[in-house]
């Protein structure tokens, strides 16, 4: 990290505030400690307490100088539709996660039929498996998307969360409530009325206990009988050199180390897995650590077949091996999800212009690739789709 | 040319007021009631005005026989004329009754009636301004709300100053008047140290909304370049300095407008409407890993009008969502303005009067606020006000300099709407709006 040279300081303290020099260690220039100032004000504004504002924000500003997020600081991240409310021990949403979440809402709903079909017996449903949740965000902004347009058209939505942290399951059933207080989804108190034919859960589950796959398969059938439409991921994906290097401060010390790096016992329950083959065992030892959530992830599309499929990655070279898992991921991956219609997206999918797409290579082969900016996600969709 | 050897440019100017009297059209009009047969309004535009009522006429008959929301709403726009053209034929006749009383034998009716005159040439005068009022067409954005957007012009910190001074002055005022707003944007340069005299800070760009339907119309004077004449709280050696800042007035649209209308955003032949695969949107990331690597909050969104070159950038919420929303706004607000603005162009090229002369634009100074004299004087209308904190608190001081430049435009389109007419029955072109 370079030095911040003193007359910086004497700049936020002369132009911005004297906070300002506090914070501005950790923000790194000058226009992010004015911006960040400026929130950590409207949030006090907005939020009454018996404590003396000035006093808040000067507490607010010390744990900011030490380095904690600011979300986390101020307990909350806009985004996309909803506000999501951070705690530490749960992963904090992040912009490209919002970009790339408000593309694949705006493509679920082209593929929404306006007005139930009048000659399908049942009405058409849509069902979102989010595995990783989080702090539910994924799940939240697709949900916060996606009911108007259900409820108008008479489908059938329903919204299912994984977590392995019990807090992050605690913190994301909390922002079902948070954002049904602020009214940016519909309540889910109505759920028992027939007319709401709308869902979200979370559920703190293990993607790698051996009878995850069963528990999901019975619990969905238990319901109705329904396929998944949906399967939105975005996993632990960074490796332990990219931890130590590449994170930002911030990130490693205050985030926690569950969500971003996979683990080696990971990597031996998928290879033990009954379901996985002899193919898919040697794929599995054969790839990186970093990359073992999408070699399980893969498995488990296997087995529940869902029409769409979005993982997010860390970069353009993480694309290209989660490309390659597909191609050559045990019998029947490739079939499924054939390689014409897969997509890359980066950083910035462009969804004010859903026609902008290249072919371009990614690890030797020729694969669509959507918008600007550093390979953020794969998105694989069903042959008979 | 004067008298006295030296004259302070004060008192010049109160001079030459004196001395060539400022075109006023209104007034020649009215004063010259006497002999003209038609007082208050000029031959022409009673013409256009007696053209459209019989229109109304017409207009109302045929909706009696069967009702057209098109015919009606035509027959609304134009009811305005036909009203006040009822009142100014019914003064009118009352005049004449009153000239024939006056050449009676009765001396005591003739002395009635020579009482009665004055008032009645002047109820006379008024119904015709009224008509020349509802003759002038009405501003296509006048009922809406409005953006005004504060930008220090070149130069020093003194500008940007300033410009704090204006934004906080047009927020009393409203605060006074009792519009809403909303401050949009409201963005410090970080470039300078100190702060301003008054404590006003150094700023960059300043985005209002007043909400208050109509306020477009209320604030589209305002437009225009700032002049300030003071000595800046930098300055050492008690020098006057003269900045600028401009203000941009934009029609901003109802949030709620329903399909059909001119706001409608999603119709093509709308002000409003922007191709969205014209516009570039680019967030503002660091570059690098990203993704889980980096929590930094990076929530500005720049957008860029490719055909104009037209940007907009936004940083103010901590939601790049809301973010787009408002950059989406201030866009389409801007682009409704140019497109506004080049319609116009077009249009006073081809009537190429001599108003083209009086056309205010963009570039030009509208008002000088001199802090020494304690002035504020309007370019436009010639008002002088000498009351400088009441106008900079947005107090009756600024809205009597606001009325006078509303009665400037309002001559303004009066004298286009005559000259059009003029230009029409002269070259017996097809006459137009």
């Amino acid at each position: 990290m370079p030095r911040l040279r003193p007359a910086l300081f004497w700049r936020a303290r002369r132009t911005v505030s004297p906070l300002a020099t506090l914070i501005l260690p950790a923000c790194r220039d000058l226009a992010s400690a004015a911006n960040e100032l400026r929130w950590m004000r409207e949030h006090i504004a907005a939020t009454p307490s018996p404590m003396p504002s000035k006093m808040r924000l000067w507490f607010m500003c010390d744990q900011r100088a030490k380095g904690k997020p600011l979300q986390y600081v101020l307990g909350s991240q806009p985004f996309g539709h909803v506000d999501i409310k951070c705690r530490p021990g749960v992963l904090i949403p992040r912009p490209e996660t919002e970009a790339y979440t408000t593309e694949l809402a705006r493509l679920l709903l082209s593929t929404l039929p306006p007005q139930p079909s009048s000659d399908s017996p049942q009405p058409t449903s849509l069902n979102i498996l989010d595995l990783c949740s989080g702090a539910g965000c994924i799940a939240l902004e697709l949900y916060a998307q996606l009911q108007p347009a259900a409820q108008s058209g008479g489908h059938a939505l329903s919204v299912l969360g994984i977590d392995v942290s019990r807090h992050a399951v605690q913190l994301a059933r909390e922002n079902v409530a948070h954002n049904a207080r602020l009214n940016l989804i519909p309540g889910t108190t109505t759920a028992t009325s027939p007319n709401n034919n709308a869902d979200i859960r979370f559920e703190q589950a293990d993607i790698f206990a051996p009878d995850f796959e069963e528990r999901l398969v019975s619990n969905n059938q238990s319901q109705t009988q329904k396929s998944w439409d949906v399967l939105v991921s975005n996993p632990p994906y960074i490796s332990s050199r990219g931890f130590a290097r590449d994170t930002a401060r911030s990130v490693r010390n205050h985030e926690p180390r569950l969500a971003l790096t996979p683990l080696q016992s990971h990597k031996t329950t998928t290879a033990a897995a009954t379901t996985t083959t002899e193919s898919q065992q040697q794929t599995i030892f054969s790839s990186r650590l970093e990359d073992v959530f999408y070699a399980r992830i893969l498995a488990l599309c296997q087995r529940l077949r869902p029409k769409r499929v979005l993982l997010e990655v860390g970069s353009m070279q993480q694309a290209a091996r989660v490309v390659d898992m597909v191609a050559g991921g045990g019998p029947g991956l490739a079939e499924l999800y054939p390689l014409q219609r897969a997509e890359v997206w980066r950083d910035d999918p462009r969804h004010d212009r859903p026609d902008d797409c290249r072919q371009e290579s990614v690890g030797g082969r020729e694969i669509r690739v959507r918008g600007f900016g550093e390979g953020r996600s794969v998105y694989l969709c069903r042959a008979d789709v | 040319m004067l008298a006295a050897p030296w004259v302070c440019r004060s008192c010049a100017r109160s001079l030459r007021s004196f001395g060539i009297p400022r075109p006023r059209l209104l007034r020649r009009a009215s004063t010259n009631g006497a002999t003209d047969p038609t007082p208050g309004i000029p031959p022409s535009l009673l013409e256009r005005a007696r053209k459209i009522a019989a229109e109304h006429d017409q207009l109302s008959a045929s909706l009696e026989a069967n009702f057209d929301p098109k015919t009606a709403k035509r027959a609304g726009e134009i009811s305005r004329v036909a009203a006040a053209l009822r009142e100014f034929e019914r003064a009118r006749t009352g005049l004449g009754e009153l000239q024939t009383l006056l050449t009676s034998d009765d001396a005591e009716m003739r002395e009635l009636a020579q009482d009665d005159l004055e008032a009645t040439k002047a109820q006379l005068a008024d119904l015709g301004h009224n008509l020349s009022v509802a003759l002038s067409p009405k501003h296509p954005f006048a009922d809406m709300p409005c953006l005004i957007e504060i930008h220090p012009g070149p130069g020093g910190t003194e500008g940007r100053f300033f410009a704090d001074t204006i934004f906080h002055m047009y927020q009393a005022y409203c605060a006074n008047k009792g519009y809403r707003t909303r401050v949009v944007q409201y963005e410090a340069s970080d470039s300078d140290g100190q702060k301003g005299s008054e404590g006003e800070i150094a700023l960059q760009e300043a985005v209002l909304e007043v909400q208050e339907p109509g306020a477009y119309a209320a604030f589209r004077g305002e437009a225009g370049m700032h002049r300030v004449q003071r000595v800046p709280a930098t300055e050492k050696s008690g020098r006057t300095h003269t900045s600028a800042v401009a203000v941009w007035v934009l029609p901003s649209f109802p949030e709620n407008s329903g399909p059909g209308t001119a706001s409608d955003v999603e119709n093509p032949d709308s002000d409003f409407y922007i191709d969205p695969a014209e516009v570039r949107t680019e967030t503002m990331r660091a570059r690098g890993a990203g993704g889980q690597h980096v929590n930094k909050t990076e929530s500005a969104i720049r957008l860029t009008h490719m055909p104009t070159g037209t940007t907009v950038s936004m940083q103010d919420s901590r939601s790049q969502a809301s973010n787009r929303v408002s950059a989406w706004r201030i866009l389409r607000s801007r682009i409704a303005a140019q497109k506004r603005e080049a319609r116009e162009e077009l249009t006073r090229s081809m009537r190429s009067s001599v108003l083209s002369q009086s056309q205010i634009t963009r570039g030009d100074k509208i008002r000088t606020y001199n802090y020494q004299q304690d002035r504020c004087t309007d370019h436009r209308s010639g008002m002088d006000v000498h009351n400088l904190p009441d106008v900079l608190a947005g107090g009756g001081s600024l809205n009597k300099i606001m009325d006078s430049v509303q009665t400037w435009l309002l001559d303004r389109d009066i004298q286009s709407v005559i000259a059009e007419e003029e230009a029409a029955s002269a070259g017996d072109k097809k006459g137009g709006k």
